[in-house]
């Protein structure tokens, strides 16, 4: 009787052994794999794109990746109707720049402006993330220097090219948010040192707050504006008096984006844009503008 | 005396049945690849990744006997070159935050020895990208090395049929069918 229960129990533990084999099961009980390694987290980026339209955000690249840029702004205004085309006649100020991803939290960029022959360089670094569903947080710094190699105001014309009063710097904090994956929100504190060249006697700063909002209505397009009020320090009176205004729409690709846009201001170097915008938006004057971005790798097929 | 007995009996059955079975997981010290390429007239490009874990089983000399298998890749993982591309990949096409991995589970159902050393398999089992899961088929290559097995296999796959949707969108194509490519190396792990 004994000996029977012990075969019994013999032949439904190989039974049970050969069932629980059968791949139908979770996993084989023979099996020890397990998974040797996290998932991967991919870098935290809320905005798209690297840029807003004048104002920088907290997105980085892909180490290595590099950014072509190419942006006008249209200098006559919409007024002129149709005769200039709403100002798409011309002329145009515009700006060409090559950034190249450091890693995957910096980039330095070169551009230039055909606007006094303004060049300049920038390194951007993020440099802190909060990872959190409701208000995920980025923080970056943004710096650069400017060097007007051709400036054309009346005032400075045969003082030397490399003269010190034609180089500016700036340096702006980026803060950013994204709610819900939809409305990305900026606040970009920034200084502007050497605001306007044309003293000869001493440097005026700047200090302004960029807030820019971008809402994506589907996953290749969407709203976006900024504005980038005075806050402290010179104020040009003429020609630059305004705050910054301008709103469009920004399309995307695998590796383009594409920003149509309305802005009161005719600069696109950021240490011109920052001294302040020409046009004041109370007589619903506006230039067109547009900036394209490609991003690029090199030895790689993309 | 007849307790001991019968715990020796069963510890012999287990021992025989673990002797005889083999399990191979992903050697993650060798050059694992996996790509997915596709081919667009606007938008040619390949999404590659090492990040392929998993493990093939069978019992005795014969490679359909029990077999089990499952290999899952990271999709997190997938590089196209752009960080941008990445990220349409990641958070447009494939949701990684609700499906971060794609796995295949199955067995061999086909092997045919075609050298001393190399077997042409078949496997069939269920694929799951994007939430979605599938019967399919697929044909590959194991070669036997010393203590592990190089294998390669590649197979196109809709992306209809995951349910991922394709947008449309001037200069932004991608095709609907995706190449995958897997070359990889599984090594015998040695039972206690």
């Amino acid at each position: 009787m004994k000996s029977r229960l012990f075969m019994v129990i013999l032949l439904g533990g190989f039974f049970l052994i050969s069932v629980l084999s059968f791949p139908g099961f979770t996993q084989n009980p023979n099996i020890s794999w397990k998974r040797s390694s996290p998932e991967t987290q991919p870098d935290l980026q809320l905005f798209h794109s690297p840029h807003s339209i004048d104002l920088p955000t907290a997105t980085t690249l892909q180490k290595w990746d590099v950014e072509f840029e190419i942006s006008h702004r249209f200098i006559p205004p919409t007024s002129v109707g149709i005769n200039g085309f709403y100002g798409l006649d011309g002329p145009v100020n515009m700006r060409i720049a090559l950034g190249l991803a450091l890693n995957n939290r910096s980039i330095i960029t070169l551009g230039r402006s055909n606007f006094n022959d303004n060049i300049d360089l920038t390194l951007k670094y993020k440099i802190f993330e909060i990872r959190n569903n409701a208000l995920p947080v980025l923080i970056a710094a943004r710096a650069g220097g400017a060097w007007n190699s051709n400036p054309a105001y009346i005032q400075i014309i045969g003082r030397d090219k490399t003269n010190s009063r034609n180089f500016q710097a700036f340096g702006q904090v980026i803060l950013n948010t994204m709610i819900r994956n939809k409305l990305g929100i900026g606040i970009v504190p920034s200084y502007l040192y050497n605001t306007d060249i044309r003293f000869e006697d001493k440097t005026k700063d700047t200090f302004r707050l960029g807030l820019n909002a971008q809402y994506y209505v589907g996953q290749f397009w969407s709203l976006l504006i900024e504005y980038t009020p005075y806050i402290s320090g010179y104020r040009s009176l003429t020609d630059q008096k305004h705050n910054p205004l301008s709103f469009g729409i920004e399309l995307e690709t695998g590796g383009h984006f594409f920003k149509i846009f309305l802005s009161n201001s005719k600069f696109l170097n950021s240490s011109q844009f920052l001294a302040g915008a020409d046009l004041p938006v109370e007589n619903n004057d506006w230039r067109l503008g547009f900036m394209i971005t490609r991003l690029l790798k090199f030895g790689k097929k993309i | 005396m007849y307790r001991s007995l019968k715990f020796l009996f069963f510890t012999i059955i287990v021992a025989f049945n673990l002797l005889l079975s083999a399990e191979y997981q992903v050697d993650h010290s060798r050059e694992n690849v996996v790509k997915f390429i596709s081919h667009a007239p606007m938008d040619d490009f390949e999404g590659v990744t090492d990040k392929i874990d998993g493990y093939i089983y069978w019992e005795g000399d014969n490679l359909l006997n029990k077999s089990d298998m499952y290999f899952e890749v990271d999709l997190n993982s997938i590089d196209t070159g752009i960080g941008l591309r990445n990220r349409h990949m990641r958070d447009n096409y494939l949701e990684t935050d609700q499906y971060p991995y794609t796995h295949f589970k199955g067995k061999l159902t086909k092997a045919e020895k075609v050298s001393e050393n190399e077997y042409k398999v078949t496997a069939e089992g269920k694929m799951y990208i994007h939430g979605v899961e599938k019967d399919i088929t697929v044909e590959g290559n194991m070669t036997a090395l010393d203590s592990s097995y190089h294998i390669t296999t590649q197979f196109v796959t809709a992306l209809s049929d995951y349910k991922i949707k394709i947008p449309q969108l001037m200069f932004f194509k991608i095709n609907e069918n995706m190449q995958l490519e897997l070359d990889f190396y599984v090594k015998k792990i040695e039972k206690n």
